[in-house]
């Protein structure tokens, strides 16, 4: 994420605008936007509708065994399809805003 | 000639051990690449880098502490070379967990592919306004309209 801080300009440019998704409430988001400094979107999914609706669930792994979403990323055009995704098989293994920004250019 | 009567300082430095702690310390430091955020595909190989570095340190050491304890007039280590064992153990074990504690990211399957459609939603922002995702596509204050939106999943702030 703070990749995609880093490179808002360039999403932007590119007409692509970044939106981050969580079990975090709103004001847990809000809080992270100002002490990161992330100027995007955050949306809060706490009841996990969306999350489970697109088989996005890892149960039991936030920090006191609650569910979370996974890590995974979607570049959708402006007719809802999805042109990019990205499943991590290790939380600490993230895509880099660059190859994301690489797909990018090649939508239209 | 009587070996056991050779003294300790002109038995031979057992460098086995020496390396295999020079890796097993490596090894550790592999963890560290991650805050250099690499791309792919080094980012995808650097867990089995974390696992595997120490566990050549730790089959050095071993070497080392064999050699050690067969041939004691020779080699020197049986003391040292055993802790450093010890200690090379417990972290192969801690690399061993956090290996599996990371990689444990469950399949999905059921998530939409390239080429799927991402159904509609709406979920409140930051400020607790509903926003759905056709309203992400709405043009932004400037005049421009996204031609694409970037969803990022991600575990949570907590």
């Amino acid at each position: 994420m703070r990749g995609i801080q880093e490179q808002l300009k360039e999403f932007q440019a590119l007409g692509v605008r970044p939106v981050a998704i969580s079990v975090d409430p709103p004001e847990v988001s809000a809080n992270l936007r100002r002490k990161a400094g992330y100027n995007f979107t955050f949306l809060s999914d706490p009841n996990l509708d969306v999350i489970r609706r697109y088989d996005l669930l890892h149960a039991a792994a936030g920090p006191d065994g609650h569910d979370i979403s996974r890590p995974a990323e979607f570049l959708v055009d402006r007719s809802g399809v999805v042109r990019w995704a990205n499943f991590t098989e290790d939380i600490r293994v993230r895509p880099r805003a660059q190859e994301m920004l690489a797909v990018a250019r090649n939508i239209r | 000639m009587n070996t056991a009567t050779i003294p300790a300082t002109q038995r031979l430095t057992n460098s086995a051990l020496w390396y295999g702690l020079l890796i097993t310390l490596l090894g550790m430091a592999t963890q560290f690449l991650y805050f250099l955020r690499p791309s792919p595909p080094i980012s995808h190989l650097l867990p089995w880098i974390n696992l595997s570095v120490p566990g050549i340190g730790l089959f050095l050491l071993v070497i080392g502490l064999a050699r050690a304890f067969r041939q004691p007039a020779v080699y020197r280590g049986k003391i040292w070379g055993s802790v450093l064992t010890v200690i090379a153990l417990l972290l192969l074990v801690g690399n061993v967990f956090l290996f599996r504690q990371t990689r444990s990211v469950p399949g999905s399957a059921g998530a939409p592919q390239v080429g799927q459609r991402f159904s509609e939603f709406t979920l409140p922002d930051s400020t607790a306004q509903p926003t759905s995702l056709s309203q992400l596509f709405a043009a932004s204050a400037d005049g421009s309209q996204p031609k694409a939106v970037l969803l990022v999943f991600y575990r949570g702030y907590w």
